[in-house]
């Protein structure tokens, strides 16, 4: 074992070595398979590092312009081969033989081509018809959904669907969630991660506040992983309310918040 | 406005409240189990080299939005961003095949793409090392929120990994974390991070190490599956 080496197999699983220094891991990573044991570890780590960024939606051009470019390099794949195959050096009898297998071979070629995209057009449209009918399916119970949450609800006024962000306090910083509201509607969804799994007895309890006044909107339970998700239902339309909070109570919940405050976050 | 709760000894989180109009694309957006989108990325990949167009759209859609994180986060410009993100998908359409899974996982291997790339077009666009003050804690690359405009389903998925990411970060005390985000993020050389931190180099190996192995531990801990 070189104590030298091993201690910048840290900074190689995290690319922070000169090529110099690369090249001296990767010969010794050869020599010494335990220590590529340990490598394979660290780069497990470190290929975990993309997801602490905030992922971000692309535009739906960079996705067509990269899958163009697929389409052209498939077309120009399949066309490569002819080129290769051509002869060199042909003598004068034998050109208009070659010339005119050429054609033939071309035009073989081509039909397949056009068989084949003809093809895979016709799955295309088998795809898309399918998708258009699932759709439609999908829209069909939507908008049953929604007569029914209509039927329900006559008096409601057509307004925004709001997603609202809810950030954990001090307490537990890596709690997050969104809040899914209609704001003159009485009910939303709450959904939650990253809250810590309590102990047998206590629950998560969440708290709807106008001006200094919580109102409890529900207890919430949580996974093992810290994700919960709530309907949140109210007297008094969401919108009316300034903030939401979750705190940690007995299991059977309380008439006001008494312990640490996990989440608050305001509504408006 | 929330007195009683600021009167019950903790602290109230100063975050701001985001609002936006919800699109009616996420309602409407279907993601009906097609097979392909059931495959591993291992076998996706090997699709892709075989010349399977369709096995490449499905790792894109997977994955694109990380790449597209990772690239906008270390350059800083949307459209350098995207231009690297195309770039690393067409690597991964022209190169699966040097793609081996004994080695690692194909994430792995994507962001690896990315990051480089992403890196080599920071350079190429800023000729000046980036400011040490950049790698403080003030301007972590490791603590924003994910983009609301995704959509809800995946947006779950991504924000349960994004913070069970940052859970792990946050075990580690400071020096150490700063360590990683220099050498991952900014692209650093150990020589680099010892110079801009006024460090031994030994005590940077150190910090890395232990970093690195505490990071795994909180995250087999918290079953991470990335």
């Amino acid at each position: 074992m070189d104590q030298r080496i091993e201690e910048l197999l840290p900074l190689y699983a995290l690319d922070a070595l000169t090529d110099e220094e690369k090249d001296l891991v990767e010969t010794y990573l050869r020599e010494h398979p335990e220590a590529r044991q340990q490598i394979e570890e660290m780069e497990n780590a470190v290929s975990a590092l993309p997801y602490g960024v905030p992922p971000v939606e692309p535009s739906p051009r960079s996705k067509e312009a990269l899958m163009a470019r697929v389409a052209a390099d498939q077309r120009a794949t399949s066309s490569t081969p002819k080129q290769a195959s051509r002869p060199r050096v042909m003598r004068l009898g034998n050109i208009f033989q070659a010339f005119s297998m050429g054609v033939a071979i071309v035009a073989i070629v081509w039909a397949v081509i056009l068989n084949t995209q003809l093809s895979q057009l016709r799955n295309e449209v088998s795809t898309l018809r399918n998708a258009i009918v699932a759709q439609a399916n999908s829209l069909e119970q939507i908008n049953q959904s929604v007569d029914q949450i209509n039927a329900k609800l006559p008096q409601a006024t057509p307004s925004a669907v709001m997603t609202i962000s809810l950030q954990g306090t001090d307490v537990q910083p890596q709690a997050q969630g969104q809040l899914i509201a209609d704001p003159n509607s009485q009910s939303a969804v709450l959904v939650i991660v990253g809250l810590t799994p309590l102990e047998a007895g206590r629950t998560y309890q969440v708290w709807l506040i106008q001006g200094d006044v919580p109102v409890s909107a529900g207890l919430l339970k949580v996974d093992v992983n810290g994700q919960g998700v709530l309907v949140v239902t109210s007297e008094a339309a969401i919108g009316s309310f300034d903030a939401l909070g979750i705190s940690v109570e007995p299991e059977e919940g309380s008439p006001q918040p008494t312990g640490d405050i996990v989440v608050l976050s305001a509504l408006q | 406005m929330l007195k009683l709760l600021k009167s019950n000894g903790s602290k109230q989180n100063a975050t701001g409240v985001s609002m936006r109009m919800n699109s009616e694309s996420s309602l409407l957006h279907s993601h009906d189990g097609m097979a392909v989108e059931q495959l591993s990325d291992e076998v996706l990949a090997a699709q892709v080299a075989r010349g399977e167009s369709s096995a490449l759209e499905t790792l894109y859609d997977r994955y694109a939005s990380t790449v597209l994180g990772i690239s906008l986060k270390i350059i800083g410009d949307r459209a350098a961003a995207e231009d690297v993100l195309q770039e690393t998908f067409w690597r991964v359409w022209r190169s699966a095949a040097t793609y081996q899974s004994q080695r690692g996982s194909f994430a792995g291997w994507l962001f690896k793409i990315a990051r480089n790339l992403a890196i080599d077009a920071y350079r190429r666009r800023n000729i000046r090392p980036r400011p040490i003050a950049d790698v403080d804690d003030n301007d972590s690359k490791l603590d924003q929120t994910p983009d609301p405009n995704m959509d809800v389903a995946r947006q779950s998925q991504e924000l349960l990994k994004h913070n069970q990411v940052l859970s792990a970060l946050a075990t580690l005390p400071r020096v150490q974390r700063q360590v990683i985000e220099m050498a991952y993020f900014y692209g650093m050389t150990r020589q680099e991070i010892a110079e801009a931190t006024g460090e031994a180099l030994g005590t940077i190996h150190t910090r890395a190490r232990l970093a690195l192995q505490k990071l795994r531990e909180e995250l087999e801990r918290d079953k991470f599956e990335g």
